[in-house]
């Protein structure tokens, strides 16, 4: 008698439990942005916050401890790569500064320098990240940063190289949630995000697609057969306007470096890997660009 | 776990903790790829001291609180919580472990559920993404770490429910063991 109450008891908290999940899961999926759940979670979101901003700075000296461990293993495997790497940016650099001479000379006479390379005037708010999603099928994290401080939905957001050295960075994601003191930003490595770009300085455009589980590698999808994409040529935010998405980027922003391109001559399409300029994997600061630079064209993002 | 307020607040407690050190810790230290996934061990340690109820509902609990917290797409988590909670539950009832090292077992294997669980219930959802075979390294580098770091995680636990639980495996295996035979000396062998 006491067994059978026990097992139905059993039974009982599993159906109950199992059956909430999937209809919190439905209704999720069912309802818009700014349904119940959506507007729930937000809300816990920004009530936890501060608990969470104060547990990532009381423990930032424990994840450098662990990051310095790490760091030191890789560097020994990066040391010969960059020892070849250097001698190639050594002659890279000799052929720059000619040709950035002789570029000096000729702007004067046809105004070359009307397009910079990164979008001026965007106004980057710098935020901290105060969480991240802890499994690799959301590429999401928190930042301290919300329309208090001019953060809209949307907005762009870059992130450093991680390296020291080499300071420049590049895209890191968008806004797509944002409370009065915090934000969250879907990384361009989430399975939802594909980002408009083009090759530069060969011009051949094409869609940023993640490789969900190795953020250190890009696809960029839908590049013609017939524009040839070299290695090592540098991808950034195209400024296209599609017919799939609305536009939210401003052309120009550094998205990565072309690492392979593979020619399949059957395929209409190319499939590019890209390695990005961002550290998608140990991001801690990162910058929201909160204004659109006046005139400037944007980039295509749509979900797949 | 006798039900009561002691109960919730030290199971409520417990997931609160650990699903912040998660999200704001844990989940930013990558070792090899992989994560501690301390939510899931919290959830296995809670079904394997008090049971398959309460840990049906603890593994619902924290996959809520998750979810609510990290952005991700909700009742996904909390889905996948609860079978793990239940399925530890179940294998403590029906083999009434006691052995001390099993917690490391059940760690690893817990981990190993969810993050396959939850990766079959992503990819049924919303990944329209090509995926990385790194994904499966970095799996298995998880569940490794989650086995390595189980017993801690267990044995704060266990003390922490200990004062809640109605049969504690532990002290279950300590009466099992029979009383050793000694002579008046106190030495074995000598028994007159």
């Amino acid at each position: 008698m006491l067994d059978r109450k026990v097992i139905r008891r059993r039974r009982a908290a599993l159906a109950v439990c199992v059956a909430l999940s999937i209809a919190i899961l439905t209704a999720y999926f069912g309802e818009s942005g700014g349904g119940f759940f959506h507007a729930f979670q937000r809300g816990a979101q920004e009530a936890f916050a501060p608990i969470e901003t104060g547990a990532s700075r009381a423990l930032k000296p424990i994840r450098d401890l662990f990051g310095w461990a790490g760091d030191t293993v890789d560097a020994k495997d990066q040391n010969e790569e960059l020892r070849k790497e250097v001698a190639r940016l050594r002659s890279q650099l000799a052929r720059s500064q000619t040709a950035e001479r002789d570029v000096a000379q000729l702007k004067g006479l046809v105004g070359l320098q009307k397009e910079e390379g990164f979008p001026q005037g965007t106004e980057p708010v710098t935020a901290r990240v105060i969480a991240r999603s802890p499994t690799v099928w959301y590429s999401k994290i928190k930042i301290d940063k919300g329309s208090s401080d001019g953060v809209k939905l949307d907005q762009p957001v870059i992130a450093s190289s991680g390296d020291i050295e080499d300071e420049a960075g590049g895209l890191a994601g968008k806004v797509t949630s944002v409370t009065g003191g915090n934000a969250e930003v879907t990384l361009i490595t989430d399975a939802s995000v594909g980002v408009g770009a083009q090759v530069m300085p060969a011009g051949a455009s094409g869609v940023v697609r993640p490789e969900v589980g190795d953020p250190r590698d890009l696809l960029l999808d839908f590049v013609e057969g017939g524009r040839r994409v070299t290695e090592n040529t540098t991808v950034v935010t195209s400024g296209f306007k599609t017919s799939r998405g609305e536009s939210l980027f401003p052309r120009g922003i550094p998205i990565g470096r072309v690492t392979q391109a593979d020619l399949d001559e059957v395929e209409i399409y190319q499939r590019v890997h890209i390695r990005p300029f961002a550290d998608l994997k140990q991001i801690d600061i990162v910058q929201v660009l909160t204004k659109k630079p006046a005139g400037a064209q944007t980039a295509g993002v749509m979900s797949p | 776990m006798r039900p009561g307020v002691g109960s919730f607040v030290r199971v409520g407690l417990l997931l609160l903790v650990a699903v912040i050190l998660q999200l704001s810790w844990l989940s930013q230290l990558g070792i090899l790829g992989g994560h501690i996934d301390l939510v899931v061990l919290a959830v296995a340690a809670v079904a394997y001291y008090a049971g398959s109820v309460p840990g049906t509902a603890t593994g619902f609990a924290a996959g809520f609180l998750l979810d609510l917290l990290s952005g991700a797409t909700m009742g996904a988590s909390s889905l996948v919580l609860t079978a793990v909670g239940y399925g530890v539950g179940r294998f403590r009832e029906l083999r009434d472990p006691s052995h001390g090292l099993l917690p490391i077992a059940v760690g690893g294997l817990a981990t190993a559920a969810w993050v396959t669980a939850f990766a079959a219930v992503s990819f049924m959802l919303d990944v329209g993404a090509s995926v990385s075979v790194l994904v499966v390294r970095d799996m298995a580098v998880t569940i490794l770490l989650g086995a390595a770091v189980a017993f801690p995680v267990f044995a704060v636990v266990r003390r922490l429910l200990r004062p809640v639980l109605v049969v504690d495996p532990f002290e279950v295996r300590r009466k099992r063991q029979a009383p050793r035979e000694a002579g008046p000396l106190g030495l074995r062998g000598l028994e007159v």
